[in-house]
């Protein structure tokens, strides 16, 4: 099992340039202290224009920052919105490739189309197209990386042969994701072999048929890029205290802002009749759903004697340990946390929270072995050998699966 | 979060009235339906809606038309102008205007589900590629008004008002379920006090097809709320379908959240 901390870099009204700094620079501290406690993954999300819910929209630019303030966690760039409008795909490529080598080859990049009307009208872009083009970057993105001389002539984009560079550090390239908010958007990762980023908790039971569906048809994949990335990760939130009732007490209202934020967010199918959003793609709907007490778990989850929702990383150390472990055993191979919205938990209690996960949850999913590496990985810097060719001394784990 | 800023005691000054609540619902059969959205500028966000509800982000209009076949209130053409929120974290509309062509449709319209509806003169027109609206009124204070061109002399002498005119164009055929409906708030005087009357209808359409539309008037006074400017249209689709209006089962506060504030009555 993978942890990762995840950012929407959400800030509370009255919006002032106050506000926003904080929200980042509280972010970037949470990424050094996880990097410290042994987090696996750092993701960002790209929104644009959604105000209070993410204030993101140069994810790019706030990881080369967590890239330069830590060693060992990986960083992940996701989702880049896989639409022309917003982002060229020589551009993703370029940007990324000099993301993976600035940190050292800890690159993750996700993918996405957006799912709201604010984003997507903002940039003026058809959303019958998105889904198009999201495949196609996803194709071309890998070949960049790998081709010395990429042309493209394709339904969306085109270029005549040129080599994209730099070359990602890693090789042959970073693993690549998909962010799953609708059903069914599992099923098109499977296919095209990338990792399924869930941004949208699902319950236990639901969580388990699409994982299931996803591992069944990736294992026969036609991967997109150089290798199969069949990872599962999920969204979720974190409050860790000693005592569970102070843990609902602060962390709910949270996950209750959060998804209320996420609902009120102008969704493409809202505003525009189309084939290519059946869903709303509302990411808030299913976590508001059990972010209260009262739409809570049914009484074998782990949640139900201490009157909390259903699978949500909120409690203490015992319950949040068993809650994992039922994710593990839906198939569930890295999780995700949410650690504040719109900074309603004060920075010191989250760095808190962090700390207790850190100590007394995270060693019980790490073998002695991994346990050990971990405090002894060294910094991943490039052996320059006699021929000048840099050699990477020690790939970071989980890098080019 | 943000909520709605506009008095309710100003909101209430032209709201219907409902003496009862309804227990029947009301089926509307071979309706053309033409639905569009627009984004409002960012004056109008809050300020348009009552503290009880919340925009998004950004503010957009949806305007509604039926031209209705048959209809316990016999054929009538509707036409609904409101303000896309949240109630909660549900997604709803606010309906700041509404008009209709017959006097028993006016009726019902207000004194069942709260639409706080004028008789007005609508013409919903189907041509080949084309699809046009336009509304227009009896001026019922004196005439000069914005609006476009188009004001006219009635059949009794007196102006006609245009409050709304719109063509689209190049119909493009999409699935029936690719339309997504979203229910309105309507404030009405009740039987509970002033309240927000939830109305959600239920569709069966047979054919809708997404068309690029143009807004030639707009007369947003005449529809109730002097601040509505549709500067950008996001979609608009037309549709055939039945329709039916429940029963209203839930009201809330307008000057509460609804989560303080939703009460059920039925």
């Amino acid at each position: 099992m993978k942890f990762g901390i995840f950012y929407e870099l959400s800030v509370p009204r009255p919006f002032s340039r106050a506000n926003e700094w904080l929200t980042y620079h509280n972010a970037l501290e949470q990424c050094r202290v996880a990097d410290e406690l042994g987090f696996d993954h750092v993701w960002a999300v790209e929104h644009h224009f959604l105000e209070e819910y993410s204030h993101c929209p140069a994810p790019e630019v706030f990881l080369t920052a967590v890239a330069a303030q830590t060693r060992r966690i990986r960083v992940g760039h996701g989702a880049v919105v896989c639409v022309p409008e917003m982002n060229n795909p020589i551009r993703v490529a370029e940007r990324a490739a000099a993301l993976d080598i600035i940190s050292n080859g800890r690159l993750e990049l996700g993918t996405a189309r957006s799912s709201t009307w604010t984003e997507l009208g903002g940039f003026c872009a058809d959303p019958d197209d998105t889904k198009k083009t999201w495949d196609e970057f996803c194709r071309v993105i890998p070949q960049m990386w790998t081709d010395d001389d990429f042309g493209w002539e394709g339904a969306r984009f085109e270029m005549p042969a040129r080599n994209v560079i730099p070359k990602p550090f890693q090789e042959p390239h970073p693993p690549m994701w998909v962010t799953v908010t609708t059903p069914g958007t599992e099923l098109d990762a499977a296919e095209r072999g990338l990792g399924c980023l869930g941004v949208s908790a699902a319950p236990f039971a639901e969580q388990e048929r699409r994982t299931k569906e996803y591992y069944r048809r990736v294992a026969n994949c036609d991967p997109v890029g150089s290798f199969v990335n069949d990872q599962v990760h999920t969204l979720n939130f974190l409050y860790c205290h000693e005592d569970y009732r102070q843990a609902a007490a602060l962390g709910l209202p949270m996950v209750g802002a959060f998804s209320m934020s996420n609902a009120h967010l102008y969704f493409t199918r809202e505003a525009y009749p189309t084939r290519a959003y059946q869903t709303l793609g509302n990411a808030g709907a299913a976590l508001r759903s059990r972010g209260t007490p009262n739409g809570s778990a049914p009484a074998d989850d782990p949640s139900a004697a201490k009157g909390l929702p259903e699978g949500v990383g909120i409690g203490d150390p015992d319950h949040l340990v068993r809650t994992i472990r039922k994710w593990e055993d839906v198939g569930v191979t890295g999780i995700n946390f949410l650690l504040n919205a719109m900074e309603m938990i004060p920075q010191e209690q989250v760095l808190d929270s962090l700390r207790l996960f850190a100590t007394e949850v995270i060693p019980q999913f790490r073998t002695p072995d991994e346990r050990a590496a971990r405090v002894q990985a060294p910094t991943t810097v490039p052996d320059v050998g006699a021929s000048g060719t840099p050699v990477p001394s020690t790939m970071p784990a989980g890098a080019g699966r | 979060m943000i909520s709605g800023t506009a008095s309710v005691d100003e909101l209430a000054a032209g709201a219907p009235e409902i003496a009862a609540f309804g227990t029947e619902s009301v089926r509307l059969c071979g309706v053309t339906g033409l639905s569009l959205v627009a984004e409002l500028r960012r004056p109008a966000r809050e300020a348009v809606l009552p503290p009880g509800l919340h925009p998004i982000v950004p503010p957009a209009m949806s305007l509604l038309a039926w031209d209705v076949s048959e209809s316990p209130w016999g054929a009538f053409s509707a036409a609904f102008v409101r303000v896309v929120c949240r109630s909660g974290a549900r997604a709803r509309t606010f309906c700041v205007g509404a008009a209709a062509s017959t006097h028993d449709a006016v009726a019902g319209l207000r004194s069942q589900f709260g639409f706080p509806t004028r008789q007005a003169e609508i013409s919903l027109r189907r041509h080949y590629d084309e699809v046009d609206l336009r509304v227009s009124a009896e001026d019922d204070d004196g005439g000069s008004h914005g609006g476009g061109e188009g004001g006219s002399a009635g059949s009794n002498g007196r102006s006609n008002r245009l409050m709304l005119a719109l063509s689209a164009l190049d119909p493009d055929p999409l699935s029936v379920g690719d339309l997504q409906h979203v229910g309105s708030m309507n404030l009405a005087h009740t039987p509970l006090g002033l309240r927000l009357v939830q109305v959600e209808t239920h569709h069966e359409p047979s054919r809708v097809e997404r068309l690029a539309a143009r807004i030639d008037a707009f007369d947003a006074a005449a529809w109730g709320q002097p601040l509505l400017d549709p500067y950008w249209v996001v979609s608009c689709s037309v549709s055939l379908e039945d329709i039916e209006i429940p029963a209203s089962r839930f009201v809330c506060d307008p000057a509460l959240p609804a989560a303080e504030g939703t009460e059920r009555v039925q």
